[in-house]
């Protein structure tokens, strides 16, 4: 199943950087639906009112966090099969085997590359990579 | 997480650290606070700096990429965008800092009170039970080690 560029993305990071990058990124990946949110509140209420193809997020952010977004979207009938990529400085194996337990697709470790980002979010979609 | 204190060896009890905190050595603890004051605003200053480059570089490789896109130029894409993904530093930076920070902060509450530090906010942002890190020092095999997490069956 390929991903529809025009699909909507929802990049959700408290870094404006980052999400200057990641929409630079799927920009050039043919993505031009690209959304983004500063945390998981704004992001779940935005989930709520659009339907995305996919979500990007950091992990570490206030109020909620990457990972209690993902437990929320998870956990609500109308989102919980909305592909859920995790970009975060955050790679201590406990913390990645909880994310990849409450249903996270692909997990990315900052700092990462255009073909790491590509790579996982073919992964996701089926493509190779 | 970084411990903040000495160790438990070294340690002295906390009515003797209360002692020492408001007695003779009042003037250097002073200027010990003041000191760690004075890096943290150093530390901000770098967050701040980093933030500001980050930005500038991403403003001409965006500019360069719009370029790059009318003349199908391939290598200079990968190239610029490459230049994109580095600006992912000041993420990193920011991260890193605010760790810093956070222990400095306290140690200062630390220095002022003479009780034990409260664990560092950025450990106790847990999302549950779960405890942040933030960056590691070995990113280049964690992607290898996470991509290999995911292969594995639940």
């Amino acid at each position: 199943m390929a991903l529809d560029p025009s699909t909507p993305v929802l990049v959700v990071d408290d870094y404006k950087t980052m999400i200057r990058i990641i929409r630079n990124l799927l920009k050039q990946l043919g993505f031009v639906n690209v959304d983004e949110a500063s945390d998981g509140t704004a992001a779940l209420n935005m989930m709520r009112e659009k339907d995305y193809g996919l979500v990007i997020s950091d992990w570490n952010m206030e109020p909620m966090t990457g990972y209690e977004l993902l437990r929320e979207v998870r956990a609500d009938d109308h989102l919980s099969r909305t592909p859920f990529i995790m970009v975060t400085a955050e790679s201590k194996t406990d913390n990645v085997v909880a994310a990849k337990k409450a249903g996270v697709n692909n997990y990315i470790v900052k700092p990462f590359n255009a073909a790491t980002l590509k790579s996982k979010i073919d992964a996701i979609f089926g493509e190779p990579s | 997480m970084n411990q903040v204190g000495g160790t438990k060896t070294k340690r002295k009890p906390p009515s003797a650290r209360r002692k020492a905190v408001h007695g003779d050595n009042d003037h250097s603890v002073t200027a010990e606070i003041t000191l760690l004051l004075n890096t943290l605003r150093e530390l901000a200053a770098i967050r701040s700096t980093a933030e500001d480059a980050a930005a500038r570089i991403l403003d001409s490789a965006e500019g360069l990429l719009s370029l790059a896109d009318k003349e199908e130029a391939e290598k200079a894409q990968g190239a610029i965008l490459e230049i994109m993904t580095a600006c992912g530093f000041h993420d990193l930076v920011g991260q890193r800092v605010t760790k810093i920070t956070e222990t400095l902060d306290c140690v200062i509450a630390n220095r002022l009170t003479g009780e034990e530090p409260v664990r560092a906010k950025t450990s106790a942002k847990t999302g549950s039970e779960i405890t942040l890190e933030g960056p590691s020092h070995s990113t280049a095999q964690d992607q290898a080690r996470i991509d290999a997490l995911f292969r594995e069956k639940n």
